[in-house]
């Protein structure tokens, strides 16, 4: 009975979406705008004003439109996207080493009284969005590739059940 | 499945506007009931009454010996097919017929080997990973019905459900229709305007108008002893002529024409001794012969029968009668041709039902 709710499980698979992976990409989109919105949060003036803020937009315009479309690629079951996941989800915990990390790291003189950028709160905050959006990019990648692997291994056994049968 | 029961079902809207009056119908299990009329007759508001879709304002309806009347439609257990398929765009064949089951949180595994089995009856298994967009109409149409099958009710409803197909896929999807029924053993209530698919689905055909039931019968009682005039012109194509006529004796006497009674004709005829009939004839119950005159005006070619259409009468100056001759006929406009009558049907011209001869009764 057990292996027939597995076998059904499976077979279910070639109809039904990979829901499950797709919803963790969102939540990841869902973390990183959250990232995005506070990271520039700041009563220092003019830190941020270089042209790593133009690439950080750029960027983040890049990881929203490529875990969208990998959302949408995964939920069809399409195996090609994991790798792009585990690419883009690797990129999070880069991105939580650079802008995060430096301005955390930095601080301004304001009056003569050297004033910290970025708060231990807002900076923990941030971390934690990025992280989990990282590993929400990885899990699904995983989620994704497993089920994939699974299914395909159940289609070449009903071919070849087909083709004996 | 389930017998249906429907005691002096009533519908008025809110504007006092009737649109079923004194409905009453038994349907037996695994039953196949047409509900056939013109538009505006009331057949899709008492499928819908019956759906739940509609109150019912007075009346009965008892669905397996329980009274169902004043039920909500969720609670009925009666699936609806719509002219409109009413499929989600967005979701795969699979997902739409999974939905229902989906929604009242039935187990994954069980809705899988449901939708897999109404796709299997249905033809639909290499579909299931498709859209409805990229199915032909016959095919959202078994989408439809696959996704009322799937949870297995009591009661299927169809609303005119090939309506939105062209001739060939609805004849081709109406024979899947019939077959569906007889695989399922369900009891159906289909609604149409068209009375080749009542004729050809039913096991009973309730022919409405204006919203009063005409007659409740088989396809052949409707179309060989038809309760009135108006059962008489609906059912048949081309419809039944009507030529108005006086009984004198033995002699049937039209404007143009007199026919001599049979026995059993004069017999049933004899109360109208002296008054007006109204004499039917359809078109297929009539042949070369010598009853009357007609005055041709037009031809129509269908292979192994012509239709005839012309005036009764030499002169082409009685009424309008369309006749169904045997074989290939090239008649030509204003061509006087001698037509024989098979077979005649007789209407009280004020009360407009049907006489019964003996040999009917």
């Amino acid at each position: 009975m057990m292996q027939d709710d597995k076998q059904i499980k499976l077979d279910r698979m070639r109809y039904t979406k990979d829901k499950l992976s797709a919803n963790l990409i969102l939540v990841a989109i869902a973390l990183d705008a959250l990232y995005f919105v506070s990271i520039y949060q700041s009563d220092v003036g003019s830190y941020y004003y270089n042209w790593s803020i133009g690439a950080s937009v750029v960027y983040n315009l890049l990881f929203l439109l490529i875990s969208f479309l990998a959302s949408e690629g995964v939920k069809s079951r399409k195996s090609g996207y994991t790798v792009t996941l585990l690419v883009i989800g690797v990129m999070q915990f880069v991105r939580m080493a650079y802008l995060p990390t430096k301005a955390h790291a930095a601080t301004v003189a304001i009056s003569g009284v050297d004033v910290q950028v970025m708060g231990n709160g807002q900076y923990c905050y941030v971390m934690i969005c990025l992280a989990l959006s990282g590993i929400c990019c990885l899990a699904a990648a995983i989620i994704s590739y497993t089920n994939n692997q699974k299914l395909a291994g159940y289609l070449r056994s009903v071919q070849n059940e087909t083709a004996k049968g | 499945m389930a017998e249906l029961s429907l005691q002096h079902l009533e519908k008025v809207y809110d504007n006092d506007v009737q649109a079923v009056f004194d409905f009453n119908l038994d349907v037996k299990d695994g039953e196949l009931i047409v509900l056939v009329g013109p538009s505006g007759c009331g057949k899709s508001t008492t499928l819908r009454m019956v759906a739940g879709l509609e109150d019912i304002t007075h009346g009965k309806m008892l669905l397996n010996g329980k009274d169902v009347t004043k039920a909500p439609a969720k609670d009925r257990d009666i699936a609806m097919v719509f002219q409109s398929y009413a499929l989600y765009g967005h979701m795969t064949v699979y997902e739409n017929m999974a939905f229902s089951l989906t929604l009242r949180k039935e187990d994954p595994n069980l809705i899988h080997k449901k939708v897999l089995a109404a796709a299997e009856v249905l033809d639909l298994t290499e579909q299931l990973n498709k859209k409805p967009a990229q199915l032909s109409g016959g095919q959202r149409q078994r989408v439809a019905m696959g996704r009322s099958i799937v949870r297995n009710p009591q009661l299927f409803l169809f609303d005119e459900p090939l309506s939105n197909l062209d001739a060939k896929l609805r004849s081709a999807t109406r024979r899947e229709i019939l077959l569906l029924h007889k695989r399922l053993n369900a009891t159906m209530l289909y609604v149409t305007h068209d009375q080749t698919e009542a004729l050809t689905l039913a096991d009973r055909i309730v022919c409405m108008s204006m919203g009063h039931v005409q007659q409740i019968g088989t396809p052949l009682e409707l179309y060989d002893t038809p309760a009135n005039l108006f059962v008489a012109s609906f059912i048949g194509l081309p419809p039944m002529n009507f030529i108005d006529a006086t009984v004198q004796g033995d002699q049937l006497i039209t404007n143009h024409f007199t026919l001599t009674l049979t026995p059993a004709e004069k017999k049933g005829l004899s109360a109208y001794n002296g008054k007006q009939v109204v004499l039917g004839v359809r078109p297929e119950n009539t042949c070369v012969g010598n009853d009357f005159e007609m005055k041709v005006l037009s031809n129509e070619n269908l292979g192994m029968n012509t239709l005839v259409h012309g005036h009764i009468g030499r002169d082409g100056k009685g009424e309008r009668i369309t006749c169904k001759l045997n074989g290939w006929c090239n008649y030509k406009a204003g061509d006087v041709i001698s037509i024989g009558i098979t077979r005649k049907h007789f209407f009280d011209k004020e009360s407009t039902v049907a006489i019964r001869m003996e040999e009917e009764a």
